[in-house]
This record gives structure tokens, C-alpha cells and sequence, in this order.
């Protein structure tokens, strides 16, 4: 997998509740932890989902991050297609 | 004869989270198969799930392998707070766990092994309809059904062959529940097409008597019909346990709010 510290962070948002509520109250403090480009940062802050699939975030890590976001399917399907 | 139980079923989380955007033909047709594999389960009286299962990045990640074994007293899950099944502590076994460890070791399959695993949609949906009340020791094999390189489907059927012997031979009662499948691209560009083409010919190769057939997917194969689809190796495998024992389509259903080929399997006769 490609930008694997990109898909740390997401992953692990979607797998630990505590991670996740930290990220929820402070996303940039959170990201500070991992070994994140500048895009790649950006891309998270401004929960950019068309950037953040092309950068090589797995469906599988990036539906659910979605999901957490309330994001509905149809916006998630139009960001990644783009 | 140890195997008491044997049956496949899908777990698109959709069949929990949003079930109600899929017809209610197909919601019922799919419930209902879940809940006669969940009484031919129940009447075998299985003291132990051997669950064959995939995951998604719930614990393979930095640590990636071909398959591993579940060896904690108990398993976490649902890590998703948004799928609508209720937070559980299921109950491993591992004593279980490490006497299967030693015959695969002894039979040339060197199989990973975690003792902290947890557990995602892929094993707390198929759980919620057949062992509701969490009340049945689970031991999970996780297929990398993710990550390249994988596993081929003849390295599956012989994984399950392998396991054989050992099941028969367990003094314990085993359910053997193998899950995922069949057509998705979940989370990816082709997420809600589903192939079911593909999932007809699978599953008449899976109901056959000749599960040699089942080797013959190739990687690219599963891929082509949805990313999600390679989580059929388990399904494989649990051919490969069955030998010419015949499953039996339990409910199949296309459901696209669900971007799922959701398919139930089941044998008729133990082992």
C-alpha cells in the first residue's frame, strides 16, 4: 500500500475509540503524530475525498472514515470518481 | 466425527446498518436463510465456531499474513460504532486455537497467530444471526484477503484439506462458518456493481461435489468481479474442509443498496 502513513491515521481514527475522539476534538494535533506530506496533511484537515483516494487511501479504509463523517454514499461515490 | 455444522454466508454491513434500503423481498429472503443456517446450527448443538472470516484493516496492517489464527480468550467487536450490532466480548478458545496451531505446523502450513485480535463487520455480522446470544467459543482464521500478495484458491483448498483430519479428530462438537462474498468493489469506484454472473457460476462451482473446480479462480478472477470478492477464499477453504460433501444455496439475493452479491450456503449433511 501506497502512503502508508496516510492510511495509518484513517485506519486507525476508524479502529480506536480513543484516536477517533481525540481526531473528532483535534484533528491537526492528531495528524501531528504521523509521517504525513503536506498534501497529504491538507487532504486529511480538509477532509479532501477525491484527493485522499487518488493519494491511495483504500476503499476500505476511506468508506468507513466517510461513514464516521455522516458522509452519504452517493457524495462518497461522486468524490471518488471524480 | 467432530464437524457438526458447516455452512457460508455474506456480511456486507449493509444487511445491519442499513438494512432498510434493500427490498424487503431480498431483506427477508436473506434474513430468513440466515435464520434456518442459524436453527441446523443450533440443533447440531457446536461447542466451538471455527470461523473463517476476512477483515478489514481491523488487525492486519502493520503485520500482514496469509492467514491467522485467533488465539485470545475473547474477541472485541464490532469495531465500527455505526453497524447496528451490539458491542460484545466473544469468547475464544485458546487451548483450541494452539491444538489447531500444532497440526498445521506438523502438517507443513505455518499459520500466523494473534492474541489480540478484533473483530469487524466481516465476523459480527455473520455472528449476530447465527450465534445471537454470543454464548458459542469462536475461533477465527482471518484470511488477508486485502493486501498483495495473497493467498491462491488452491493453497486455500489445501489449507482447509489440512484442517480436515484435526476436526475429525477434535473431541469437541465444531460449526465450521466460513463468511464473505460474494461480488463487491466495497469503498472503491465500482462499489454497488455486482457481478452476478460471476456469483451463478461460483456458486454452482461451490454447491458442486468437485471442489477441485474452486482452485481454478485465480487471483484476477476474484478481483474482476469486485475487490471484496477475494474474501471468497474462505468459502474455498471451507470446501476444501467439506471434501465431497455438497453445499446447498441456502438465499442469494443482488442487493444494490447494499453494493453486495449476498449469498447463504449450507450442507445438508455434516461431514
Amino acid at each position: 500500500m501506497s502512503t502508508y502513513s496516510l492510511n495509518k491515521l484513517l485506519r486507525d481514527v476508524n479502529r480506536d475509540p480513543g484516536i477517533r475522539e481525540r481526531f473528532f476534538k483535534d484533528a491537526a494535533a492528531v495528524a501531528s503524530g504521523y509521517d504525513l506530506t503536506g498534501e497529504e496533511r491538507h487532504a486529511v484537515l480538509e477532509r479532501d475525498v477525491t484527493t485522499l483516494y487518488r493519494m491511495g487511501v483504500h476503499g476500505l479504509i476511506l468508506r468507513p472514515f466517510t461513514i464516521l463523517h455522516q458522509m452519504p454514499e452517493p457524495d462518497y461515490l461522486e468524490a471518488i470518481r471524480k | 466425527m467432530a464437524i457438526v455444522y458447516a455452512c457460508a454466508g455474506s456480511h456486507a454491513p449493509g444487511i445491519r446498518a442499513w438494512t432498510e434500503r434493500a427490498p424487503q423481498a431480498q431483506v427477508d429472503n436473506l434474513f430468513g436463510g440466515y435464520a434456518a443456517v442459524r436453527e441446523g446450527l443450533e440443533a447440531a448443538k457446536p461447542e466451538i465456531v471455527l470461523l473463517l472470516t476476512s477483515e478489514h484493516w481491523a488487525n492486519f496492517f502493520e503485520h500482514v499474513g496469509a492467514f491467522c489464527v485467533g488465539r485470545g480468550a475473547s474477541f472485541e467487536g464490532p469495531i465500527e460504532p455505526w453497524l447496528r450490532v451490539e458491542n460484545a466480548e466473544v469468547k475464544g478458545d485458546p487451548e483450541f486455537a494452539t491444538r489447531l496451531l500444532e497440526h498445521c505446523y506438523a502438517s507443513g502450513f505455518e499459520l500466523s497467530f494473534s492474541h489480540e485480535m478484533k473483530f469487524d463487520h466481516g465476523s459480527m455480522v455473520p455472528l449476530s444471526f447465527l450465534t445471537p446470544d454470543m454464548n458459542v467459543r469462536v475461533v477465527p482464521i482471518m484470511f488477508n484477503t486485502l493486501a498483495t500478495p495473497r493467498a491462491t484458491s488452491a493453497r486455500c483448498l489445501a489449507l482447509g484439506r489440512m484442517l480436515r483430519p484435526f476436526l475429525d479428530a477434535a473431541p469437541e462438537r465444531i460449526a465450521v462458518v466460513a463468511t464473505g462474498g460474494l461480488s463487491h468493489d466495497p469503498g472503491e469506484r465500482n462499489h454497488g456493481i455486482i457481478d452476478t454472473d460471476f456469483d451463478a457460476r461460483f456458486i454452482a462451482d461451490m454447491t458442486s461435489a468437485d471442489p477441485d473446480r474452486l482452485s481454478r479462480y485465480s487471483d484476477a478472477d476474484l478481483l474482476k468481479a469486485g475487490a471484496g470478492t477475494l474474501e471468497l477464499l474462505a468459502w474455498i477453504c471451507l470446501a476444501g474442509i467439506m471434501g465431497e460433501a455438497k453445499a446447498r444455496l441456502v438465499a442469494y439475493e443482488a442487493v444494490v443498496p447494499w453494493a453486495t452479491g449476498m449469498g447463504i450456503v449450507s450442507y445438508d449433511r455434516a461431514a
